[in-house]
């Protein structure tokens, strides 16, 4: 099987899996607890945290564990919206972890702005910068698109987030195995979300980073874990497992790598010779969302048979096809849209995949077109 | 594995269709050559999503190289079976198209062998029909289904109402196939529109009450499925119709069903004789509650199945706005009585109908009023009380004359009770009947059905 969904989920990084296994064996003790199994986890813990930090810029204290991108998404947002309806500003680009959040709360009589998105896949900053007002509970941001992989002006709209003195949450859950993030240098009451699955490391673990933290309120309740923000006894092993993802993805050896993956990525695109979303701005770079005039899911599956794994831009329900929102948002036609299939590379993708990719694909395209040709 | 290798098509086929267009937009399009009986070769278009594709690439996989007959005992469940395919409901629409292509090759021409133990069945994915297939299958025939495809009004308040709505032939297809045996879908939607669709309509635009259903199955659907089933070797062909077949003086009639609740043999008033000899009522005898009953036992799904008994095409809606979408210019203009007197205001004189009484809005007096005539040239509804609507003396026009008669029972509804005349038939093709007692709803344009005890001795149309 070659696996060119890294956007969906990564391959477990090894190194990772070495670093976590011991908290899976022998060393099983609560943080909470006070006897020695207790206070070694509570240190190891420590440890886990500390170095989620350091790869992400923050401090230790602003680090809150989650079961994953998702919780961490939905903590970042609900947790400034406990009080009295107020506003919040949302980008067109977010995933349903912070959009569906944002739906709840305009169902609860919240107003929800939806900042627009430009032809290129990047967030129209100007008209973020007007949507944005002070008394605004959160703004929201993702920093790299998971449907186009467009990195997304962060600096600028956390700036405009700080006159405003609003919140901003960045949903970092993509773009941290692509791009560097150090929120320490962002302004503002700045939270940002992570998970440990997309980088090499297990399901069901995440966190949320960032000063913002500190003016958040709970969603969940009980022992008062994570400054009591996520209540739950800790996920020692999954901490660990975040903490060494991060080290590898976020450190010295990272931009080496991302380039080989982007110049991987960029062959397979002048190869292939199809249009790209977003393909105009800087991108992850591992990632390419490629427009075809074919169903999605067609070639998805064509290419499942031939042990190729990629992923549809857009999915069908039920006989209605949903044209991604995202795309939907930049423009891109209808058509387009259906046709749209998600390849991300990862730090294992070789130049032999990509080939064995263009080989299929020349075998696919010709019997696709046949058949469209013919449908009418 | 989703084979490709078929994708394509075959430029001048013996047989083509499409389906699909629907909500999520997938088309699938076979073409069909034929070498004798034999699909010597299918090919298959698709823009379509992965289930739908799986589907169509491998049914042009399994009907490639098989007989007519044998390609269209294929449907979903061998789909199903054959491919992995997510959502069954995509792979229906490649399902359809095959068939479609299936019915237009026998359309164009193609034919097969006789085989004295093949039947035809005309189904309308009802009860009935699929009551008359499961008898003929347990007879131990060879039983073909045939479902024409005659109608399709989108616009209609209730489109699934028309008797040959897309999941009506569906249902057929697939008790067929539950059976074992093959369907055809056929489309003659524009013979029928032109055959009888345009003429209904352009009677009603005239002023007349055409009856569709007996016109339809006197000089279009009867021929149509008669064609159809000689040229798939059928020996007979038999449909779900209440009414019976009696041989007199060497003439096979047309007489009432057992279930007089349900007797169709008004609606089958025009069919020719000829064919008529290779046709088999097979619920004639029948009561139709015990029809129901045991298809219920049986566990037909079509027991449960509403029953249509109004005009196809209408789609479940109102004569008024169907003319309109066929259109028919419906003008606001007087109802008035027999002295011109102006009582009111109709919508569209030719959405009237003598006899009519619902929908008027006006009254005289305590009079009940009815509609006496209706003039398609002024726009004008003329009213009159129930009595003033009598007529003892009805011109017929296109006269058919089984067996020579001069006294018949004359019904100008289905089931109305006949009215006892005199028939004096002319050279031309004309006819005059002089009734015993008055009919209040007779309306140029309606079938009369002229019998004698049980059977249809002749008939003709009401003159204007």
């Amino acid at each position: 099987m070659i696996y060119l969904d890294h956007a969906a989920t990564s391959p477990p990084d090894p190194a990772v899996v070495t670093k976590m296994l011991p908290f899976l064996t022998g060393r099983f003790g609560n943080p909470s607890e006070p006897h020695a199994l207790g206070r070694q986890a509570r240190a190891d813990l420590d440890a886990a945290r500390a170095g989620i930090a350091a790869a992400l810029g923050a401090q230790p204290a602003d680090v809150i564990l989650t079961g994953g991108g998702t919780e961490a998404d939905n903590i970042a947002v609900l947790g400034r919206c406990q009080g009295e309806p107020g506003r919040i500003v949302v980008s067109a680009l977010e995933h349903p972890a912070v959009m569906r959040a944002a739906d709840n709360l305009a169902e609860r009589g919240w107003k929800v702005a939806i900042a627009p998105v430009l032809a290129d896949g990047q967030l129209d900053v100007m008209a973020f910068g007007e949507l944005v007002r002070p008394g605004d509970a959160v703004a929201c941001v993702m920093a790299a698109s998971n449907v186009t992989g467009v990195i997304q002006p962060l600096a600028e709209a956390a700036a405009i987030c700080a006159h405003n003195d609003v919140p901003l949450h960045i949903d970092a859950v993509q773009a941290a195995a692509g791009m560097d993030l150090d929120v320490g240098h962002l302004p503002g009451d700045v939270t940002l979300a992570v998970a440990a699955h997309k980088l090499g490391g297990p399901r069901g673990v995440g966190a949320v980073v960032g000063p913002g933290v500190q003016t958040l309120e709970p969603i969940n309740h009980g022992g008062g874990q994570e400054r009591g923000l996520r209540s739950g006894t800790e996920n020692l092993a999954g901490a660990v497992a975040l903490a060494e993802a991060l080290r590898i993805r976020q450190g010295d050896d990272a931009p080496a790598e991302r380039e080989r993956r982007a110049a991987l990525r960029d062959d397979l695109e002048q190869r292939l010779a199809l249009p790209v979303a977003g393909g105009a701005a800087q991108r992850l770079p591992g990632h390419a969302l490629l427009l075809t005039a074919y169903r999605g899911d067609t070639v998805v599956r064509l290419l499942d048979e031939r042990d190729i794994a990629v992923s549809a831009g857009s999915a069908c329900a039920s006989g209605d096809p949903q044209p991604d929102p995202v795309l939907a948002a930049m423009g891109i036609d209808q058509t387009f849209a259906r046709g749209a299939v998600r390849v991300t590379l990862g730090p294992t993708t070789t130049a032999e995949e990509i080939d064995a990719l263009v080989v299929a694909w020349a075998e696919i395209e010709q019997g696709l077109d046949a058949a469209r040709e013919a449908s009418a | 594995m989703i084979d490709l290798s078929r994708a394509g098509s075959i430029d001048q086929p013996d047989g083509a269709g499409s389906a699909g267009g629907g909500r999520c937009d997938d088309r699938v399009r076979f073409t069909l050559r034929l070498a004798g009986e034999r699909l010597a070769e299918v090919r298959f278009g698709a823009d379509a999503c992965a289930s739908t594709t799986a589907a169509a690439a491998w049914l042009a996989e399994a009907a490639e190289g098989s007989g007519l007959l044998d390609a269209a005992r294929l449907g979903l469940t061998d789909v199903l079976a054959g491919t992995t395919i997510d959502s069954p409901e995509c792979a229906l629409t490649a399902v359809d198209a095959l068939h479609a292509a299936l019915g237009d090759a026998v359309v164009r021409g193609a034919s097969i062998a006789a085989d004295p133990h093949r039947v035809g069945i005309a189904m309308s994915g009802g009860v009935d029909s699929a009551m008359v297939l499961t008898s003929a299958v347990e007879e131990g025939h060879e039983a073909v289904g045939l479902t024409l495809r005659l109608w399709i009004d989108p616009d209609a308040p209730n489109p699934e109402r028309a008797c040959c709505a897309p999941s009506a032939v569906r249902a057929a297809r697939d008790l067929c196939h539950a059976k074992g045996m093959p369907h055809f879908m056929l489309d003659l939607r524009e013979d029928f529109r032109a055959a009888v669709v345009e003429p209904f309509v352009a009677g009603y635009a005239a002023g007349e009450t055409p009856n569709p259903c007996a016109t339809c199955n006197g000089a279009f659907r009867f021929d149509a499925i008669d064609a159809i089933a000689t040229a798939l070797g059928c020996s007979e062909w038999r449909t779900g119709h209440y009414a019976r077949l009696v041989e007199r003086d060497g003439a096979l009639l047309v007489a009432r069903g057992a279930d007089p609740d349900k007797d169709q043999s008004a609606m089958l008033a025009l069919v020719d004789p000829a064919i008529l000899a290779r046709v088999r009522l097979p619920l004639g005898e029948r009561i139709k509650r015990d029809v129901v009953a045991e298809a219920g036992a049986k566990g037909l799904a079509a027991a449960k199945a509403p029953e249509s008994q109004e005009v196809c095409f209408l789609g479940g809606g109102e004569l008024a706005p169907f003319l309109e979408r066929q259109g028919v210019e419906l003008v606001p203009g007087p109802i008035v009585d027999e002295q011109g007197v102006e009582l009111g205001t109709h919508h569209g004189a030719v959405a009237f109908t003598p006899g009519q009484r619902r929908g008027l809005g006006v009254s005289r007096g305590t009079d009940a009023l009815y509609v006496l005539k209706v003039d398609a040239l002024s726009n004008t509804v003329v009213v009159a009380t129930l009595e003033r609507l009598g007529r003892r003396e009805v011109e017929l026009r296109d006269v058919r004359l089984r067996v020579p008669c001069d006294r018949v029972g004359a019904s100008f509804r289905v089931r109305a009770e006949p009215i006892p005349a005199a028939l004096a038939a002319h050279a031309d093709g004309t006819a005059t009947l002089v009734l015993d007692r008055d009919a209040f709803q007779v309306a140029p344009g309606q079938v009369a059905a002229l019998y004698d005890g049980d059977c249809i001795v002749a008939a003709g149309v009401v003159a204007g």
